[in-house]
């Protein structure tokens, strides 16, 4: 019998701390939901079947999105078994669900089919899976669910090396430990985590977060070697005689620079530099933290992608006016609409249409202002449906002590100069099965891509972790 | 985290530790570096392995103590603590060819980034002559160095004390100088090499550059990760921007923007002081704490 039931159109908000407040420090944004919120937004879910439910579609590592969802309501009265109950459906596919929940653009994926849009508003899937995954953390619920799923992993005795501790990296990590390989990661860096650590700033994605992310996934069996660059400290060639596979996630680290005069000025920095130093050293406790970072009265920020916002809103936290210059228009914009809502709250300024030509310093060598070229719009459109621009031969000085660059990144070259690895345009090619041309070393991530969405790395890391299993599995029935 | 096996000072602000580190150790070639973090509220710095045991998997790093986190190593580390985090080997290894006779200078503690190199190209069949410049009582490596090379020469300035050091560092530059005239003046090179302060690599070059000899550097601009993931290493090489940390460290003096070099190495100096005043204050608080 069919159960009659009220739509509620309107979503339950999340709260937010407000703007005036939140740009005094790097503490996070967003506050997630309380249970009662969670279980307020999660009777609004229509529980579309597992088969159909187009929300699971989008999800690049398919959760079961109206399955944990559903666990939520059906034990409200029972907030621990609730939770535990919605983790363990979440953690079949996805181990780092308080990561994911925070930075995955769910408007551009699960969110995107939710049928309930047709009506209202779609559902706060990302924070309904975020409250799980913090709630579980805090209760030691994610604590119990490994205890009891740690003794029933069986041993395959297959090694597996993992490069680069990223996204793509750590869930294929979580999958073929769950799967019973013996996992090893290298990480180049003295922190595992790569862009969540380095380059998503903490008041978006607290650090401590990652950490017992990753926390977890040691507990699985997983082995971490930081410090350790592949292609210098050890060779992929070397990884193939230790290993049965190799899973490639360097990611796309290797920022662009813009070929301008001027750029190796002092106050110019990549944002991957200018990330690095704040988030991953903590620049901002500087000097209770030893790395420091200049961040002048006015900055300038090129690019209007994620890592412009990350860049433009860390750079406002150290009291600095901000400007964000982007050569195309306000709805060319590449970054999430939440996060340049976030960073308009914030006070930070938008100029469009204008293109940087020369950074024009001061005696010292210090950057003192940005000479930029006025541009303006097509009707043609590029390969990814942007309009065309072209220069106006008119130009327009701001002046300004800090550049941050976020224009873009390349994969690293310490990786792509392994021998025998095809690449094409600076980014390693792989088969449907994500296999390199290396046989038994696969990869995913921006490595493969350039550069692309936290997710779509974690698919990949999913897909590949299944197509290693698969490989090996060959490899133990040809042995036995 | 990787041992201190031993740590001594060998002399004025230079301080020696042999650490276990044996993924470098392994691996590394001479004009390679290290990225090292001592402490959890630490920065990244670089640093050169000077000698190491493959097989017994140690390195040598020989710090000169120039601001916080050098001081700190040195106040705080004891022969079995740990460093935190050694990445490495990072950068390319110095070209390992027969150039003939090669003078490689050290300025400062410099001389011990020269020594791995020097020490290679001698075994490979070159006449290598170092010459180490810097004041009195900051020798290092000097029997270690005369057992390596072909020549070792040693030009030292007493440190005045009526002077500040920025002026005494001066008269550093102008002996360096002076005597790369001289040896050049005097005798042939095929090739010169040099480790040192951006402004002192700058002033010998145009010296070098005066008799049309080759030249190479290694450069030492600010590092963050090491791993070419940042770009704080630029550097204007042939007026192309390249990162030291993976194109480098080592480039051909007469492609590099000295300016450009010397501008950025100093871009943080007033923080780097504070640093390290704030720490030294709580440091001397530590100390007479400890005595009371």
């Amino acid at each position: 019998m069919a159960v009659k039931r009220k739509l509620i159109k309107e979503r339950v908000p999340t709260p937010e701390r407000p703007a005036e407040e939140r740009i005094r420090d790097f503490k996070e944004v967003n506050l997630g939901y309380t249970f009662e919120l969670a279980v307020k937004e999660a009777e609004r879910c229509l529980q579309c079947p597992a088969n159909y439910a187009p929300c699971i579609k989008g999800c690049p590592v398919h959760i079961d999105i109206p399955g944990f969802i559903g666990k939520l309501v059906q034990y409200r009265d029972d907030p621990d078994k609730a939770v535990k109950e919605a983790l363990q459906v979440i953690w079949a596919c996805n181990s780092l669900p308080a990561t994911t929940g925070r930075v995955c653009p769910q408007e551009d994926q699960c969110e995107m089919n939710c049928v309930m849009g047709k009506v209202g508003d779609k559902v706060n899937i990302g924070k309904l899976e975020r409250f799980v995954a913090d709630y579980a953390r805090e209760k030691g619920i994610d604590e119990e669910l490994l205890f009891e799923m740690v003794p029933k992993i069986e041993k395959k005795g297959q090694k597996v090396a993992i490069i680069g501790a990223g996204p793509a990296g750590l869930t294929a990590a979580g999958e073929l430990a769950k799967l019973g390989y013996d996992v090893t990661i290298y990480e180049a860096l003295h922190e595992p985590g790569g862009v969540l650590m380095y380059g998503i700033p903490e008041f978006r994605l607290p650090k401590s977060i990652v950490k017992s992310e990753i926390d977890k996934l040691r507990k699985l069996g997983v082995k971490i070697l930081t410090d350790h660059i592949v292609g210098k400290t050890v060779t992929i060639e070397e990884l193939l005689e230790e290993y049965d596979a190799v899973f490639i996630g360097s990611g796309a680290g290797t920022p662009r620079l813009i070929n301008a005069p001027g750029i190796n000025l002092n106050g110019i920095y990549t944002a991957n530099e200018f990330l690095t130093r704040v988030n991953l050293m903590k620049a901002y406790l500087f000097p209770e933290y030893d790395t420091p970072v200049k961040v002048g009265k006015r900055v300038i920020v090129i690019g209007a992608g994620n890592t412009a916002m990350d860049a433009a809103r860390s750079a406002r936290r150290f009291g600095a006016e901000v400007i964000i210059a982007y050569r195309r228009g306000e709805e060319d914009v590449s970054a999430r609409e939440e996060e340049v809502e976030h960073a308009k709250e914030e006070g930070i300024k938008f100029e469009y249409f204008i293109n940087p030509v020369e950074f024009i310093g001061d005696e010292n060598g210090n950057v003192k202002a940005v000479k930029f070229e006025k541009m303006k719009p097509l009707e043609e459109r590029d390969s990814r449906g942007k309009r065309k621009i072209v220069g106006t031969g008119e130009y327009v000085t701001i002046e300004a002590d800090t550049v941050i660059i976020a224009i873009g990144k390349h994969p690293n070259r310490l990786i792509i100069n392994t021998p025998g690895l095809k690449v094409e345009r600076g980014r390693i090619v792989v088969d449907e099965n994500l296999m390199t041309s290396i046989p038994g070393v696969f990869a995913g991530g921006d490595a493969i891509r350039g550069e692309a969405t936290v997710i779509l790395a974690m698919g990949d890391g999913r897909r590949a972790a299944k197509a290693i299993h698969e490989y090996l599995t060959k490899k133990r029935n040809e042995n036995a | 985290m990787y041992r201190i096996l031993e740590k001594k000072e060998l002399s004025m602000r230079n301080i020696w530790y042999k650490i276990e580190a044996p993924h470098v150790a392994k691996k590394v070639q001479p004009g390679q570096f290290v990225i090292v973090r001592a402490f959890p509220n630490g920065e990244r710095i670089p640093l050169t392995p000077v000698m190491w045991d493959r097989e017994e998997g140690w390195i040598v790093l020989i710090t000169f103590i120039r601001g916080k986190t050098t001081m700190r190593m040195a106040n705080e580390l004891k022969p079995g603590d740990s460093i935190l985090n050694i990445a490495g080997p990072l950068g390319n290894p110095a070209e390992m060819e027969k150039f003939g006779k090669i003078l490689a200078i050290g300025a400062y503690t410099g001389i011990v980034e020269v020594y791995p190199i020097a020490k290679a190209w001698q075994e490979l069949g070159n006449d290598v002559t170092t010459l180490h410049v810097t004041f009195e009582p900051m020798v290092v490596l000097k029997d270690e160095l005369e057992k390596a090379v072909g020549r070792h020469v040693l030009e030292t300035v007493p440190i005045d004390p009526n002077l500040d050091f920025p002026t005494n560092m001066k008269n550093v530059t102008k002996r360096l100088v002076e005597k790369v005239r001289e040896m050049l003046e005097k005798e042939n090179y095929d090739l010169v090499f040099m480790v040192g302060p951006a402004g002192d690599q700058k002033a010998v070059f145009e010296v070098v550059k005066e008799f049309g000899i080759p030249m190479k550097a290694d450069l030492h601009p600010i590092m963050v990760d090491g791993t070419g993931m940042c770009g704080a290493c630029r550097v204007t090489v042939g007026g192309e921007v390249k990162f030291a940390c993976i194109d480098g460290p080592e480039f051909d003096a007469y492609q590099v923007d000295w300016d450009v070099l010397i501008a950025r190495t100093g871009y943080y100096t007033d923080m780097e002081m504070r640093a390290f005043q704030e720490y030294m204050k709580l440091f001397e608080q530590a100390v007479q704490g400890g005595e009371q």
